[in-house]
C-alpha cells in the first residue's frame, strides 16, 4: 500500500492544546501508519510545546501580516506538488478557495475531510449554495464522528459519509495501560467547562443529589475544570441548602497538569457527560473510558456510539431529564458487579473502535482505493 | 415572427420566409367527429372549427408575448389540430417543460375545449416526477419542450405515458439535437421555421422499444442488476473472511472497493429506493470490513470484528435482497 505526503491545515490558527485533539492527533496517527510526512500550516499563536508529542510532524508558519486562510492558499499554491493527501477539520466556508486551489493544482490529490459536526452545524450548511456545494464535492472522503449523524448526513447530502469516531492515541496514554479496577474508588467524575450551557452540568448536580438518598454506599461526585459564576452559586446554593451532600461534591477547578488529571479518571469508576450538544464524542470521553470508567451520558448525537447501544455505558435520552440521569446513575452506583466487568468490557470495546492508530489504518484502505478510481481510465 | 391569419389561410411568417399552418378546406369531410362544424357554409351561423382556430392562431402572439417559443406553439397546435378533430373520445394532453402560466395552455386548452368540453390540457410540473403520477400509456398526446430537459431518459419517461398511436411532439428552438435523441426524433416527422422546431411522432411498436429502452426503469433495471451482482460477488468473499479462508493481500481491498461501487450506485438510484437506509447499510459493512481487515492486520483478537462483520453483513444482504427483489 502507497505512503503519502500529508498535510493538515486548520481553518483557524492552531493553539498549542489543539495539537493533542483530534484535528492534529489524528492526522498524525495517519502520518505514523502510511505518511512519508506530515506537515502542520498554521499561524503562529503562541509557543507549542506538544509539538514534542509529535515527532516526526512539522509545523509550516505562514506570514504574520496575512489572515490566515490567505496565507494558506498562497501557501498551498506554492506547495501543492508536495501534498498527496491534505486534511480539512470541518466543513466551513473559510476552506472553499483552498479545496479549489488544491484541486485545480492536483487533481490526482485527496482531500480527507472530518467533519467534527453536531446536527445543529450540519442543518445550518448552505447546500443551496453552489459554490458550498462544489467544495463538499471536492472532498473526496468525509467522515463525521456519530452514526446517528451519518445516518442523517445520508440522506441530506446523497453522498457517501464515513463514520470515524474522535478516537485515542494510545501513545500519548502510556498510564492507561496500569489501571486496575480495585484500585477504583466510588467516584463519579465529569471533567470540563462546568456550567456552560453546552456541558449542561446543573443536570448532573441535581442527579446526584436525588439519587444521594438512595444510594447504599457513599458515592462522591468530582467535578474537574473551569467554574462560571452561575455555576459557582448554584453550587453553593445546593450546599448550603443540603449540607449533607457538600462534603461529597468537590469542585477541584481546571486541572492542566495531565498526569494529576489521570489520577481522578484512575479513580473514578463512572464517568458522567451531562451536556446538551456534543460534536461527536468529546476528548474527555475517550480518557476516561481508556482509564475503564463507565460512562453515563445524556443522549448527544454520539451517545449510542459512545455506549455501544448501552452495552458498555448508559443513556439518558432527555437532555433535560435531571430525574432520568438520576436514574442511569442510580442504577449504575447500586451494581458493582456490571462496573467490574465493565471496565474490562469498556477497555476493550475502545481499544478495537477508538484506537486512532487502528482508524488511521482503515483511512488508509480509503485513501487507497480513491487512488485506484482515479487510475482508472 | 408573426402569426398571420386570412378567410383561408393561416401562416407562420418572418421576414419574406413563410410557413403554413392550415389552409381553410373548402368543404367539410370525415375527418372531423367532434361536435362543431368544420366550416359555416349554407344555413350553419354557429363558431366553425375554422373560425376557433384562426380566432386561437390569432390570440398566441398576445398571450405568448415576447416568447421565443411562439413558433413552436403554432407549429404544435397545428400537429394536434388532426387527431383533436378525428376522435369524439375526450382527449388528455400532458405538457412539460414550460412553466405553469405559459401563455401557450390556456389558448390551446380553449382549441381543445371548443371540440369537447372534456378535453383536458395537463401543464406537469418541472420535476423527473411529475411522470411518476401518471399511468403507462395515460394520455393521447405529449407536448414535451426538449430544451427544459433534453435528457433521454427524461424524454423516455414522458414518451411512455402516451397509448399506442398517440401524438408526441417534441418541441426546441436551439440548433442541435442532444445525440441521444437523434434515433428517436428521426422517426417523426419535423417541422422547422424560424428557430422553431417541433417534431411530431407517432407512438409506434419502434417508438414504444426506444422509450422502454432508454428511460428510466430501464436505467433502474440496470443498476439493480449490477448491484445484485457486486452484492453476490462479495458476499462469497465475505463468507471466506468470517471462514477465516486465507485470502490474497488485496481481498480486503477488493471488497472495499466492491462496497464503495454498491455505495455509489445506490445513491445514482436514491430517490427510487424503497429503503433509503440502504446506502448506509452498504457503509456499515464497509466499515465492518475494514474493521476485520485491521484486526488481521494487527494480529489482534477478531471476535468482536468478527461479530460485527457477521451482523453487519446479513443486515446488509437481507436488506438489498428485499430492496431489488420487490423491484423486480
Amino acid at each position: 500500500m502507497s505512503k503519502y505526503r500529508m498535510s493538515m491545515i486548520p481553518a483557524y490558527p492552531l493553539e498549542n492544546v489543539q495539537l493533542l485533539k483530534d484535528r492534529v492527533i489524528f492526522p498524525y496517527a495517519c502520518y505514523r501508519a502510511f505518511g512519508e510526512s506530515l506537515t502542520l500550516v498554521t499561524k503562529r499563536t503562541g509557543e507549542y510545546p506538544y509539538l514534542s508529542f509529535l515527532e516526526g510532524a512539522r509545523l509550516e508558519e505562514l506570514p504574520e501580516d496575512q489572515p490566515h486562510m490567505e496565507a494558506a492558499v498562497h501557501y498551498l499554491s506554492a506547495h501543492s506538488g508536495e501534498i498527496d493527501l491534505l486534511f480539512l477539520f470541518g466543513a466551513r466556508g473559510e476552506y472553499m478557495e483552498l479545496a479549489r486551489t488544491y484541486k485545480s493544482l492536483r487533481p490526482d490529490g485527496i482531500i480527507y475531510m472530518k467533519l467534527d459536526s453536531n446536527i445543529d452545524w450540519a442543518n445550518a450548511l448552505p447546500l443551496f449554495d453552489e459554490s458550498f456545494a462544489a467544495f463538499l464535492r471536492s472532498c473526496d472522503i468525509i467522515s463525521c464522528e456519530a452514526r446517528r449523524l451519518q445516518a442523517f448526513l445520508y440522506k441530506k447530502w446523497q453522498r457517501p459519509v464515513d463514520y470515524i469516531p474522535n478516537g485515542v492515541y494510545y501513545p500519548l496514554y502510556p498510564e492507561a495501560a496500569d489501571v486496575r479496577f480495585e484500585d477504583k474508588e466510588n467516584i463519579i467524575l465529569t471533567v470540563g467547562r462546568l456550567g456552560t450551557a453546552q456541558k449542561n452540568t446543573l443536570l448532573l448536580l441535581y442527579a446526584y443529589a436525588l439519587a444521594f438518598p438512595e444510594l447504599k454506599e457513599p458515592w462522591d461526585l468530582v467535578l474537574v475544570g473551569s467554574v462560571t459564576p452561575e455555576f459557582q452559586e448554584d453550587y453553593n446554593e445546593l450546599c448550603g441548602r443540603f449540607p449533607v451532600l457538600a462534603p461529597h461534591i468537590h469542585l477541584t477547578g481546571n486541572i492542566s497538569d495531565k498526569q494529576k488529571l489521570y489520577q481522578y479518571y484512575k479513580r473514578a469508576k463512572i464517568f458522567a457527560l451531562p451536556s446538551r450538544l456534543e460534536g461527536g464524542s468529546p476528548n474527555v470521553f475517550s480518557e476516561a473510558a481508556i482509564f475503564g470508567c463507565t460512562v453515563v451520558t445524556t443522549g448527544v448525537d454520539a451517545a449510542d456510539d459512545m455506549t455501544d447501544c448501552g452495552r458498555v455505558g448508559r443513556v439518558s435520552p432527555d437532555v433535560e431529564d435531571f430525574e432520568g440521569f438520576s436514574r442511569q446513575l442510580l442504577a449504575l452506583c447500586q451494581d458493582p458487579a456490571y462496573l467490574a466487568r465493565n471496565f474490562h468490557d469498556m477497555r476493550a470495546y475502545m481499544q478495537e473502535f477508538f484506537d486512532y492508530e487502528r482508524l488511521a489504518q482503515r483511512l488508509h484502505v480509503l485513501v487507497d482505493v480513491q487512488q485506484i478510481k482515479r487510475r482508472r481510465p | 415572427m408573426n402569426i398571420t391569419t386570412s378567410d383561408t389561410c393561416i401562416s407562420l411568417e418572418e421576414g419574406a420566409e413563410s410557413f403554413t399552418l392550415l389552409e381553410k378546406p373548402e368543404r367539410p369531410d370525415y375527418t372531423n367527429v367532434t361536435e362543431r362544424p368544420y366550416i359555416t357554409f349554407y344555413y350553419i351561423e354557429d363558431e366553425s372549427i375554422w373560425d376557433r382556430f384562426r380566432l386561437c392562431m390569432e390570440r398566441l402572439p398576445a398571450f405568448c408575448q415576447n416568447d421565443p417559443y411562439l413558433g413552436c406553439y403554432a407549429l404544435a397546435l397545428r400537429q394536434l389540430y388532426r387527431p383533436l378533430l378525428s376522435d369524439s373520445r375526450a382527449k388528455n394532453v400532458i405538457a412539460y417543460g414550460a412553466s405553469p402560466d405559459c401563455g401557450a395552455y390556456p389558448v390551446i386548452q380553449d382549441f381543445m375545449t371548443f371540440l369537447q368540453k372534456g378535453n383536458a390540457l395537463t401543464a406537469l410540473a418541472l420535476s423527473p416526477f411529475s411522470f411518476t403520477a401518471l399511468r403507462e400509456a395515460a394520455c393521447c398526446s405529449l407536448l414535451y419542450r426538449l430544451d427544459a430537459c433534453p435528457a433521454a431518459a427524461a424524454v423516455c419517461n414522458a414518451i411512455s405515458k402516451v397509448k399506442q398511436g398517440g401524438l408526441i411532439l417534441l418541441y426546441t428552438i436551439k440548433d442541435t439535437l442532444p445525440s441521444e435523441l437523434e434515433e428517436l426524433c428521426a422517426m417523426g416527422e419535423k417541422d422547422s421555421f424560424g428557430s422553431c422546431t417541433v417534431y411530431a411522432l407517432t407512438m409506434s411498436g419502434a417508438v414504444s422499444d426506444f422509450a422502454r429502452t432508454n428511460g428510466t426503469d430501464s436505467f433502474l433495471f440496470s443498476r439493480a442488476a449490477d448491484i445484485t451482482a457486486r452484492a453476490g460477488d462479495l458476499k462469497n468473499l465475505i463468507q471466506a473472511m468470517l471462514a477465516g479462508a486465507a485470502l490474497p493481500g488485496d481481498a480486503y481491498l477488493i471488497a472495499v472497493t466492491i462496497l464503495q461501487q454498491i455505495e455509489e450506485l445506490l445513491l445514482s438510484i436514491y430517490d427510487n429506493l424503497e429503503n433509503d437506509e440502504l446506502p448506509v447499510r452498504a457503509n456499515e459493512l464497509k466499515e465492518a470490513v475494514l474493521n476485520y481487515y485491521v484486526g488481521v492486520s494487527s494480529h489482534c483478537s477478531l471476535t468482536s470484528y468478527k461479530e460485527k462483520l457477521t451482523q453487519l453483513s446479513q443486515l446488509f444482504f437481507a436488506a438489498a435482497e428485499k430492496e431489488f427483489s420487490e423491484s423486480e
